[in-house]
């Protein structure tokens, strides 16, 4: 009895980890080709929303699911493009297309929303029985299985990681740094995507403007305090997700009021990246050495 | 093409490396498969690696090996070794020069680029000079001898080049700084330094001397509070200034010459004005500009630093003058201790043996103690009192300089 307790609890938060875990081991690709990835947020909003629109008009979960990793997709490269093409900065352009991903989904979602109180609630979520919810645990790990075997094993892996490393140096081995952050950053946000998508198509199948927002935030910290790595990364989510599916029940518990429970996550992210950087744990699990510096050919020379 | 710093990436594997410009290999391919390809091509040349080994655990002879082998995956016809093996102790580099020989015998070409004439002399057929981007002659190394080649180089300014050791500090009895079993980590968080321990006093100049990566990087940037000592202590004037911070040190009067000192010595954008006024010995809160401007002037007269006005931008200077701007703020902050990590590399040689010179005036005139790591042995020779050698992050040595002996140096090296 209590172990199908425990169970029930634990397939419980198999949606949201879902949509954290694909979320944050999509940024820590990116992160390892060396585009400093701040614009996860907008683009976690807007995939929110684009789930939520396509699910609506379409009822089917599936298409809704493709079309959210196609438009993360979209912008993954716009992002890596960016980045390479032009001398800007990492922060500016993360954060100009974040503003964009804002305003974009409210666009996609507002129209949506006053169908669905037409026609009622969204009805096209991903199944919710237990099979279903086990593999929602059993994908995610999987991918970021893939992704971890990718990193390590296989030259593309080297190539990412080298240019997020030292880029003057990898192209000077051989390496083509457009083309390599643009497939890191096609792969990465594709599962920032395809986390967005699960988080409405599975978890929270309701839109309202600003829906998702700061969640996109919540999977970078889980990623960070990870140092990037997707194994890591399975802890994390989970205590993450825990803290954010349970922040009402200790609410109720220890009584406290609804504003400092909705803070809990954020102030467990910021203890954790504290806790990441104090320990020995911030060296072994160094982010790459150029993450977010502005790779520009041209300038090659005197940078140096 | 082989530089002096290795063009590798630190945190990759040596297959990793070398997969990444292999065009036979599709992005999609395993690491593996290449492992096998550069044991048996490594071996047959004479380069022995674990190609699984991080680049960031070889030493630096070994990491200029993995960049020739790789070179040589690639088909290279033409080597070019920009100042690749001028930091190598002589045993390593005759192993280079053989390795070089060999590839030449096999109809490969090798272009190599140093400022030691000697190395020249030794490795090279013919020898091209280059003086401020001109070719100024083309000469065969078995028809000419290295002062032929000197004056080439340095024209009028040959006469100024000596690699003789300046004239020796008188050194006190008591003790300025001492570095009692220091444990220290580096980027990687393996130990870099490994239980040294060294002392200064004052009016001695100490080099440290070592192949790069051996510790000396991060023994100097504990002293002055920029790295974390994990173990150990350093002991300034009998006070321990082991977690003090770098400020609270600077303000004991110890200056501090880093390496590559363009990039972490001086700010660029700045004018020499306020590159001084940013150190905390010479202004706090409140600016005192007037007193800033005297000091650079003065600085300025006395190193013969060629600036317009104190107010000029410091990129806009030659290197050897920026070097200059940051020596000389160094010595007026270093009223007892002076520490450097290779202070002239990046300096033409007379311009080096001036920078040099400055630095031991100071040590005998002003009684400062100097601590000085470097690569260049002919550096540490030429201004040393007492040399320390530096391995694996030990001091596995200290000799008088007068008495010392440069093979068994260097044996212990790269022992």
């Amino acid at each position: 009895m209590e172990l199908a307790e425990i169970g029930c609890i634990i397939l419980e938060i198999a949606p949201a980890f879902a949509a954290y875990y694909l979320a944050a081991v999509g940024h820590g690709f990116i992160e390892k080709s060396g585009v400093l990835n701040l614009a996860i947020d907008g683009v976690f909003v807007l995939g929110v929303a684009v789930a939520f629109a396509v699910g609506v008009y379409t009822i089917n979960p599936w298409i809704a699911f493709f079309v959210t990793i196609l438009v993360g997709t979209g912008f993954g490269i716009l992002l890596s493009y960016l980045t390479i093409k032009f001398p800007i900065s990492h922060g500016v352009a993360g954060l100009s297309i974040m503003f964009l991903g804002y305003g974009l989904a409210t666009l996609v979602g507002k129209p949506a929303r006053t169908c669905q109180g037409r026609v009622g609630a969204i009805n096209s979520g991903f199944p919710q029985d237990p099979l279903s919810k086990t593999l929602m645990f059993i994908l995610p790990i999987l991918t970021g299985i893939a992704l971890l075997f990718i990193i390590n094993k296989i030259k593309l892996g080297a190539t990412i990681r080298a240019a997020g490393e030292n880029p003057h140096a990898a192209s000077a081995l051989g390496v083509d740094i457009l083309r390599t952050r643009l497939i890191a950053g096609a792969i990465g946000y594709a599962l920032i995507g395809a986390g967005a998508a699960f988080y409405t198509l599975a978890w929270l199948p309701l839109w309202s403007e600003g829906q998702g927002l700061g969640h996109g935030w919540i999977a970078f910290a889980i990623s960070l305090s990870a140092g990037r790595h997707p194994l890591f990364t399975i802890l994390t989510a989970g205590i993450f997700v825990g803290l954010v599916k349970y922040q009402f029940t200790l609410q109720a518990f220890y009584s406290l009021s609804p504003e400092i429970t909705k803070m809990i996550p954020f102030i467990a992210a910021i203890t954790a990246m504290v806790i990441f950087n104090i320990t020995s744990l911030r060296r072994k699990l160094a982010p790459p050495q150029s993450l977010g510096k502005i790779y520009f050919k041209e300038e090659k020379e005197q940078s140096k | 093409m082989v530089s002096q710093v290795p063009q590798l990436i630190d945190r990759l594997t040596v297959a990793e490396n070398i997969i990444l410009g292999l065009k036979q290999y599709g992005i999609l391919s395993p690491v593996k498969r290449v492992v096998e390809y550069i044991r048996t091509r490594g071996e047959s040349l004479g380069i022995k690696v674990d190609p699984n080994t991080e680049v960031w655990k070889l030493s630096y002879t070994q990491k200029q090996l993995v960049e020739i082998l790789r070179a040589i995956l690639l088909g290279a016809k033409v080597l070019l070794l920009d100042e690749a093996i001028t930091y190598l102790p002589i045993e390593e580099k005759r192993k280079f020069y053989k390795f070089i020989r060999a590839f030449a015998e096999k109809g490969g070409s090798v272009i190599l680029i140093t400022h030691k004439i000697y190395e020249a002399m030794d490795a090279a057929d013919r020898i091209t000079v280059l003086r401020l981007g001109k070719v100024v002659g083309t000469v065969y190394a078995s028809e000419v001898t290295i002062n032929d080649v000197r004056k080439l180089m340095f024209a009028e300014r040959s006469s100024e080049i000596t690699y003789e050791r300046l004239a020796p500090g008188s050194p006190e009895e008591n003790v300025l700084l001492s570095i009692r079993d220091l444990w220290v980590m580096d980027d990687f968080g393996d130990y870099a330094v490994r239980g040294a321990s060294l002392d200064v006093k004052p009016g001695e100049v100490v080099g440290i001397a070592g192949v790069a990566g051996n510790g000396q990087k991060e023994l100097i940037q504990a002293i002055i509070g920029l790295r974390m000592v994990e173990k150990g202590a350093i002991i300034f004037e009998g006070e321990d200034i082991t977690r003090k911070g770098t400020a609270y040190i600077r303000r004991k009067g110890v200056g501090y010459i880093p390496d590559l000192p363009a990039k972490y010595g001086v700010s660029l954008e700045n004018t020499i004005e306020e590159n001084i006024a940013i150190l905390p010995v010479f202004a706090n809160i409140v600016i005192d500009w007037n007193r800033i401007r005297d000091l650079a002037l003065k600085l300025i007269e006395e190193y013969q630093i060629k600036i317009p006005s104190s107010l000029t931008p410091v990129k806009l200077l030659s290197g050897g003058n920026i070097m200059k701007v940051l020596v000389a703020r160094e010595l007026a902050v270093a009223k007892k201790l002076l520490i450097g990590y290779n202070p002239t590399r990046a300096l033409d040689a007379a311009t080096a043996i001036k920078v040099r010179k400055i630095i031991k005036e100071k040590a005998i005139k002003e009684k400062t103690g100097v601590l000085i790591a470097s690569e260049d042995l002919d550096e540490i020779f030429q201004i040393s009192d007492r040399i320390a050698v530096i391995n694996s992050g030990k001091i596995v040595g200290i000799f008088e300089a007068d008495k010392a002996d440069r093979k068994e140096i260097e044996h212990l090296m790269v022992m």
